[in-house]
């Protein structure tokens, strides 16, 4: 299935149909669209009164070319930003921002609230995934959502107090007593995270069976890290369940209101913590938006290299994770000796393994080390045998093939209605990858593929990563046969750091300088996206700029967050060991869900 | 040698207790007063203490158990470029009771930190924790309003492995550096022989034991070439 023209790409101004849908929306809608914002996000930006919302919604859901996802909710705590002219009057904004796959083309809402009168009417009937999303605001901001069926908080412990997202609320965990933990706390606590059935509209008996509530994780060896899902279980048959996240959250949002523009970035290499500087792509290429930065080739092509290497070790981690919680012991074992060749590489150029934060604003920390073209080829050549090898061993396993075909498969208009994106889209047949439908940092001057699924399950999913390092490894040798000359740094005064040359001109190239490191730079105010094709799918950086050395706010949109949101739908009716094959297959990590 | 005695009877529970459990305080090398005692005791119960914690440090098993970006590059030491078997600690347990020792490798979240409580209580003595990363360290880089700033906050931390994340090697040596201290411990050997408390050898710092030949180095290799 291809639903995608590649013709039309949103980014590329000025798009015709941006008018269109703006003449469409004020026909219809009349003054209920408020006003048109101008921002460097790519997308039509409209402001629309509370009343109108969910119509719409329901209008852009159901244009000739719809827009099938509600890519990213939340919301922004306006009351200390000075430099928003012209927009509308509002302490508090919520922004829905959709995705339409299939006109490939964004498109973002916001809606004005106002201190006293914090409540929306609930979006779930036109996108059920907004239902997380809903939480997380209810969460973060303290914002309610009228009709929505479970508003309760999703990130911080039921028995926290306050909104973390809000401006009036500490940041540190050092501007309050230090934390302590008492025999008795430790029991509320414990109380507090119990799990209550009828909270969730289950029953705990049918006719003829008692359920079973079975709590799994959020320490188990097949759940990923801290995640936890509560089964309700008749025999080994899956009624329903209950994702519970929340148990890993760093407060990645929040950090970046207290950091400069310049130092944020090694917390983006946390983010989804397998994929390293894969991580700091989207943010940079986000600031440098704003910034108005345009980096070199050279700085391009090593950045594509660097995140790629990333691609793969995070795919065979996955490789490795997934077959071993199918039962199979070995293949972690050989997943993880070439990672330990692929960070060999990426150890020799970046200077470490897991979190090397080595890209920076409008360039890269240092440029490539004499001798790096070899240390690539060597991986390059190493990897396609062990690929064939994973591929023969592993999927062509009858064991693999019993437990993995058609389990918790789903179809694409069932992935965009989720949220789904990345590999776990692509399974299901649907053509859609940022890298060729809106390629950024230079994609477009590579050859390569986009592997496709046809059933959307769980073998698909396997057998599609292996497909796409492959990919990965024909990129890479294409940057090691064109790496184009030029500087790692971008002639530019947002530039940081800042070439060190320029510093030793003249006391006025001192001081520039000795600011620019020690405050960090000062990015103009206005708003801007990138959204990027990560290791586990769209991964996007939504910043806010009011004009300081620090970010206003900073929205991180990650893959994993709705990919969990879906596990209900898909389990209802199976058994716990497809469960188990279906979180493998998913490819998550606790902090691309929780941040 | 000094040590950090605990007696078994203070780890008990009162009403509304603060983590960590049990009364530490800094003592004398027990088997000194032993020797005193009587020669023959002494040398006796030395040689069963140092056979007892040679068994035990050699075959440490390991309670699997991870919270975030650490814990990858904990399993990393599990497999075969780092081989964790070299050192007997290669048994994962998915059950903290057939556990001896836990490793916190990541980020100690608040809404985590009841859960790590009760799953170590859940493991039986003798029990060790290593934390590992600076985010169970102390909070790292992490100084947000989700995050207990440090693990030992309310668990008795045993090896402090530096890094964010440390290497494999680095958690390795950590492991080494608790056999090492596990060999000088002095525990009950049996419920009714002797003093019923845990002693805890004082371990030199790792800081102060390697600065002098740190700071000697006096050239950096320039990361120019590979
Ligand atoms: S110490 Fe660093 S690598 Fe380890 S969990 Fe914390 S942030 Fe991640």
């Amino acid at each position: 299935m291809s639903v995608v023209n590649p013709e039309l790409r949103a980014t590329d101004p000025p798009d015709h149909r941006v008018g269109l849908l703006t003449e469409r929306l004020r026909d219809q809608f009349g003054d209920q669209i408020l006003c048109e914002q101008a921002t460097l996000t790519g997308m039509p930006v409209f402001w629309v009164s509370r009343r109108a919302l969910v119509e719409v919604l329901t209008v852009l859901r159901q244009l000739p070319e719809p827009f099938e996802m509600l890519f990213d909710l939340s919301a922004i705590d306006e009351r200390l930003r000075s430099r928003r002219h012209g927009l509308p009057e509002t302490d508090f904004t919520v922004f829905y921002q959709l995705l339409s796959v299939s006109g490939n083309r964004d498109v973002m809402l916001k809606v004005a609230l106002s201190e006293r009168d914090l409540s929306l009417p609930t979006v779930i009937p036109v996108y059920r995934n907004a239902n997380w999303y809903e939480r997380e605001v209810w969460d973060m901001f303290g914002i309610r959502f009228e009709g929505h069926p479970n508003l309760s908080r999703i990130l911080m412990p039921p028995t926290w107090k306050g909104h973390p997202l809000r401006k009036d609320h500490h940041a540190r965990a050092t501007e309050v007593d230090p934390y302590s933990m008492t025999v008795e706390s430790q029991e509320t606590e414990q109380q507090a995270l119990q799990f209550r059935p009828e909270d969730w509209g289950m029953q705990r008996q049918s006719d003829d069976t008692e359920f079973m509530f079975l709590n799994l994780g959020p320490n188990h060896p097949s759940a990923h890290g801290a995640f936890r899902i509560v089964l309700q279980l008749d025999g080994e048959e899956v009624i329903d369940c209950v994702p519970d996240i929340g148990y890993h959250h760093r407060g990645a949002e929040k950090m970046a209101e207290r950091q400069s523009w310049h130092s944020f970035i090694p917390y983006t290499d946390r983010i989804d913590y397998v994929g390293g500087v894969m991580n700091n792509l989207p943010y940079v290429l986000a600031v440098e938006k704003l910034a108005g930065i345009k980096v070199t080739a050279r700085i391009q092509t090593v950045r594509v290299m660097m995140s790629e290497l990333f691609r793969i070790t995070s795919h065979l981690l996955f490789l490795g994770t997934y077959l071993q919680d199918l039962g199979a012991m070995s293949p972690v074992f050989y997943a993880f000796t070439d990672r330990q060749k692929g960070y060999e590489v990426i150890e020799a150029i970046t200077g470490f393994r897991m979190h090397p934060a080595w890209f920076r604003i409008g360039g890269l920390m240092q440029d490539l080390p004499k001798g790096w073209d070899r240390l690539v080829q060597g991986f390059v050549d190493w990897m396609p045998a062990r690929l064939d090898e994973y591929e023969r061993a592993m999927m062509d396993n009858s064991l693999v093939r019993d437990r993995t075909k058609h389990i918790a498969a789903f179809d694409t208009a069932n992935a965009l209605a989720w949220g789904v994106t990345g590999p776990n889209l692509r399974a299901t047949g649907c053509n859609f990858d940022l890298r060729k439908q809106r390629p950024y940092s230079g994609y477009e001057n590579f050859d390569f593929e986009v592997p496709l699924g046809n059933n959307g399950d769980v073998f698909d999913r396997g057998q599609l990563r292996i497909e796409e390092m492959r990919q990965s490894v024909k990129i890479l040798q294409q940057c090691v046969n064109h790496m184009p000359e030029g500087d790692y740094k971008a002639d530019h005064p947002l530039t940081t750091p800042p070439p060190r040359e320029r510093m030793l001109e003249h006391i006025e190239t001192l001081i520039t300088h000795f600011l620019q490191v020690s405050w960090g730079p000062v990015l103009p105010a206005n708003e801007s996206l990138q959204m990027i094709e990560a290791t586990k799918g769209i991964n996007s950086y939504y910043l806010t700029s009011d004009g300081s050395t620090m970010s206003y706010r900073t929205r991180i949109r990650t893959p994993s967050f709705p990919h969990l949101q879906q596990i209900p739908e898909l389990m209802r009716g199976g058994f716990v060991p497809d469960l188990i094959a279906h979180l493998g297959s998913i490819d998550f990590v606790m902090a691309d869900v929780d941040r | 040698m000094t040590y950090t005695l605990t007696r078994v009877e203070d780890a008990l529970a009162a009403e509304n207790a603060r983590y960590p459990l049990g009364e530490r305080q800094r003592v004398e090398d027990p088997m000194q007063q032993q020797v005193h005692r009587s020669v023959f005791t002494g040398k006796l119960e030395e040689v069963l203490n140092s056979t007892v914690n040679w068994g035990r440090k050699h075959s440490l098993w390991p309670y699997n158990f991870g919270l975030s970006c650490c814990y990858v590059e904990m399993t990393t030491a599990f497999t075969s470029p780092h081989d964790i078997a070299r050192f007997g600690a290669e048994v994962i347990r998915a059950s903290p009771r057939q556990a001896d020792f836990m490793v916190i490798a990541g980020t100690c979240f608040m809404k985590m930190a009841p859960i790590i409580q009760q799953l170590y209580d859940q493991m039986l003595e003798p029990k060790w924790v290593i934390s590992m990363g600076s985010c169970a360290n102390s909070g790292g880089m992490y100084d947000i309003y989700s995050v207990v700033q440090g693990v030992d906050k309310f668990l008795p931390v045993d090896v402090y492995v530096a890094g964010c994340p440390p290497r494999p090697e680095a958690f390795l040596q950590g492991l080494q550096l608790l056999q090492d201290s596990i060999q000088e411990e002095r525990r009950p050997l049996s419920w009714v022989v002797g003093d019923q408390g845990v002693y805890r050898a004082e371990m030199p710092s790792q800081r102060e034991k390697h600065r002098d030949r740190r700071i000697q180095v006096t050239e950096l290799r320039t990361p120019d070439g590979i």
